[in-house]
């Protein structure tokens, strides 16, 4: 089942949101959005606050469902997918770093980078191997006995950086992954975010309000009232020669 | 860092996997986790304790059995079996305090179990890891007790050997039983990856509270009559006793709802200090919460007025009888059956209270953050600290009325039934008595109360 | 950038000829405009006019001569003076962009403010990614990265400042037309 979402033929979009509307009680969080996701492009969702930026990462990453409009990738549609495949896709071919709050205070951080793997069967001295090579590579090995409370805000954000990209997702759903850090620790965590993407050919949405940020993406959508805004500039030919 | 993608297809959750990580979490638990859930295994060791002795006792056959405990009480298969519905009974206050247990750190858990939906878990596996946690403390608990009752039936040399088998399977299926609660306490919980569980706060109090009550007064009242029905035979219906118990027990708990959130209405526009205007706000926000805690202590004080009454009845008729000789057997074959009633009367007390300590305990653990940041903005300790107190002692007034004026028409029914005098004082102390219990059980809070308006408290998360 | 001050700390190192004071500063500052030699020139023979530098002497590796100079005591003094004097913060900076959007509602429907905004935050954000690129480019030292980093934050404060003033066009264009 897995392996069929995954191939997307040339030129297609990984990931199409169509008309996504969706409410909170009476307030519309998203009007309409719509967006294309390419496969390896980090594409940045920058917009105010309230416009509809963390609603709309929540439909695109299948954690909410839109009460209208689509998302579909590679074959399945994610606004209807049962809540069981939802989960294993989160835990499969998504990853999500969120501000704060994903990473369990109880466990240990090397067992927090481990956990989807844990949770889809690996047995767990193999989960711990491949959770150990992405600490080291986010230069938070040395922590890996800690939990996350007895760690520097830019450390956990490592370590959740870490436990995204552990399962090899094809999208990495990040939202505001700096937004509890100061610039130096920000810039680390988008470096390390950046590197790894166009290394392993990963996906990522990314949502900002910080033009910084925002600066590390290959392209934008800007989200104004719950819909896109059409950027004045052509998206670039999303290219990774770098 | 290329995967496998059909291997890790192959690899599907498995009850391993997640009992692994249920294990895990419970031993990298914090202070106040481990908190829970050595509340829950003492919960559970009570309710394996109460049932192991009541399987104990229903093995016995017989009528000339020897037990060296309970007065000669427990060698009579009709008194016995009131014992063993009055162990039983006692399960019902435990099932409060697991409940209450079960709320201890629900907002860290609930956090926790959303950051596993996040992480790719499913919502049954969510579920099972949740109930293998809880499972896992239950089952410390429940060995303990088995352990504690084995030693004691040994040096009494129990004489059902057989029984053993029963017991064991007992201690098992106590956790399996707390699992299974802790599922059902979750199904809203872990719908949501975001941990934003938009769960309607108010209104499903009275319906289902009179649900719940119902059956277990009926059991209550019936159960008192027949423990005593071994010493006379009481002609008042049980029946009618046990409704006048259950309208008056719902009754209170609803009048503790519904007058916390009138009061909290009528307060909060006319509070002149504030300790009782935060209280009044914050009874008003969520009435309901304060009637579920406090429904275990209104059922106890009806029952313990009631209770108090006809003790009052029974020994006056009883030295009646002595002074008169005619009493078939000695006094304190009756008085011990009178007094074990009011022991377990009085556990159920000490049980509704601890739950009272550990609701309001956590009520303040929870809020430790809107607390100290209260405190840091120039809000006097005194002031949160009555209002503490307030927030138990408002509801609990008016409903503390209800349920003696039901308790006192249970025992004047029987009073009038056997042609008695009415007694007066006693049951009246009850409510008092429970009340300032109540008040000393939530002021147990205040120590953790100085500590959680410490302005360190402001960085925890 | 006071350049007199920049090739006095250059020369506190030892001696040193023109082109290589020049090769030197273009390293160091690589994300400053490059600066031209006979403005390295003009500027080396003012230093030796004020007496912060001297001719040293002249050299030749078997090309032209080259004229070596060095830093003065009083250039030494000059430099400590000036690196530990606070650089005045910027109050009155002249902002083309806001000319550019005051202009476009005095003429009136001719251009669109907000489009003029709006294209200018993309270039802007096309430039941001460019330095971000560069910063975050294989084997790059820091030097590279603090003088990205602040043409970036720089970048950004432009951008946030055209946010709000796009969200509080229509005030703007009310006021801007009334006078």
């Amino acid at each position: 089942m897995s392996t069929q979402a995954r191939e997307v033929p040339a030129g297609a979009p990984l990931l199409a949101a169509r008309g996504l509307v969706k409410s909170y009680g009476r307030t519309e969080a998203l009007r309409g959005a719509a967006l294309d996701l390419y496969a390896g492009e980090i594409l940045a969702v920058s917009g105010a606050s309230g416009s509809g930026k963390s609603t709309l990462l929540h439909c695109l990453s299948g954690i909410v469902r839109p009460d209208a409009g689509s998302v579909s990738y590679g074959r399945e549609q994610l606004d209807r997918l049962p809540e069981e495949r939802l989960s294993e896709l989160r835990r499969t071919e998504f990853g999500v770093v969120f501000q704060f709050g994903q990473l369990i205070p109880e466990l240990p951080v090397i067992d927090n980078v481990a956990l989807p793997l844990l949770l889809a069967g690996v047995p767990r001295a193999e989960a711990h191997v491949r959770a150990d090579a992405w600490l080291e590579r986010f230069g938070v090995r040395g922590q890996r006995e800690l939990r996350p409370g007895e760690m520097s805000g830019g450390q956990v954000q490592r370590a959740a950086l870490a436990r995204a990209l552990v399962t090899d997702p094809r999208i990495v759903f990040a939202d505001e992954p700096t937004g509890a850090l100061d610039s130096l620790g920000g810039e680390q965590v988008m470096t390390a975010l950046a590197h790894t993407a166009r290394e392993t050919h990963t996906a990522v949405v990314l949502i900002t309000h910080d033009a910084q940020v925002a600066a590390y993406a290959d392209r934008e959508v800007r989200l104004h009232d719950g819909a896109v805004q059409e950027s004045p500039m052509l998206p670039q030919a999303v290219s990774h020669d770098h | 860092m290329t995967t496998d993608v059909a291997a890790r297809a192959s690899t599907r959750p498995s009850v391993r996997t997640d009992t692994r990580l249920a294990w895990t979490l419970v031993t990298g638990s914090d202070r106040r986790e481990r908190w829970r859930l050595a509340l829950t295994a003492f919960g559970a060791a009570l309710a394996t304790g109460f049932c192991l002795g009541a399987a104990a006792l229903a093995a016995l056959t017989g009528h000339q059995v020897s037990v060296p405990y309970g007065n000669g009480l427990l060698d009579q298969p009709g008194t016995r079996q009131g014992v063993v519905v009055a162990l039983l009974l006692l399960l019902a206050p435990v099932a409060g305090l697991l409940g209450q247990c079960a709320r201890v750190g629900a907002v860290h858990r609930d956090r926790r179990l959303a950051a596993l939906r996040l992480a790719g878990a499913g919502p049954r596996q969510v579920r099972r890891i949740a109930a293998l946690e809880s499972g896992l403390a239950c089952l410390a608990g429940s060995v303990l007790a088995l352990i504690a009752f084995g030693a004691m039936l040994a040096t009494t040399g129990y004489p059902v050997p057989l029984a053993w088998a029963g017991f064991v399977a007992l201690a098992l299926a106590v956790p399996a039983a707390g699992a299974g609660v802790s599922v059902f306490a979750l199904r809203h919980v872990v719908a949501s990856p975001l941990g934003q569980v938009r769960r309607v706060t108010a209104d499903h109090g009275p319906g289902f509270l009179v649900g719940l009550i119902v059956p277990v007064l009926l059991v209550v009242a019936d159960s008192a009559l027949l423990a005593l029905r071994g010493t006379r035979d009481i002609a008042a219906a049980p029946l009618l006793v046990g409704a006048v118990v259950v309208v008056t027990g719902a009754g209170s708990v609803w009048v503790a709802g519904a007058s916390s959130r009138l009061m909290g209405a009528r307060l909060a526009g006319r509070a002149t200090g504030p300790a009782v205007l935060i209280a009044a706000h914050r009874l008003r926000q969520d009435a309901w919460a304060a009637a579920r805690t406090h429904a275990a202590l209104l059922l106890v004080t009806v029952v313990g007025v009631a209770f108090v009454g006809i003790r009052e009845v029974l020994l006056d008729e009883l030295h009646r009888s002595q002074r008169e000789g005619h009493m078939g057997m000695d006094i304190s074959y009756y008085t011990f059956g009178i007094d074990l009633v009011g022991g377990a009367v009085l556990v159920a007390l000490a049980i509704s209270l601890f739950s009272l300590a550990v609701g309001t305990a956590e009520s303040v653990a929870t809020r430790r953050r809107s607390l100290a940041a209260q405190a840091a903005s120039g809000v006097p300790y005194g002031v949160l600290a009555r209002t503490l107190l307030l927030e138990t002692a408002l509801p609990l007034a008016p409903a503390f009325v209800l349920a003696t004026l039901g308790g006192t028409a249970v025992h004047l029914a029987y009073a009038s039934a056997v042609g008695a005098a009415v007694p007066v004082v006693m049951p009246l102390l009850v409510p008092p008595a429970v009340y300032a219990a109540c008040l000393a059980a939530t002021a147990t809070s205040l120590p953790l109360l100085r500590r959680s308006v410490h302005p360190s408290e402001l960085r925890a998360g | 950038m006071s350049t007199r001050h920049v090739l006095l700390g250059l020369l506190a190192g030892g001696p040193s000829h023109g082109y290589d004071l020049k090769r030197r500063y273009d390293d160091r500052f690589p994300q400053a405009r490059p600066l031209a030699y006979a403005q390295v020139y003009t500027t080396l023979q003012r230093l030796v006019r004020d007496g912060l530098a001297d001719v040293e002497g002249t050299e030749s590796d078997g090309g032209p001569e080259r004229t070596l100079y060095r830093s003065t005591a009083e250039g030494a003094s000059e430099l400590i003076r000036w690196a530990g004097e606070i650089t005045p913060p910027a109050p009155f900076v002249t902002n083309e962009i806001f000319a550019k959007v005051v202009v476009s509602i005095l003429v009136d429907d001719a251009v669109d403010p907000a489009a003029v905004l709006r294209e200018q935050r993309a270039a802007h954000m096309a430039r941001m990614r460019e330095l971000t690129a560069v910063k975050t480019g294989p084997g790059v030292d820091l030097t590279t990265v603090l003088s990205a980093d602040y043409a970036l934050a720089h970048l950004d404060a432009d951008l946030r400042w055209m946010n709000t003033t796009a969200a509080r066009l229509s005030t703007l264009t009310a006021e801007v037309t009334a006078a």
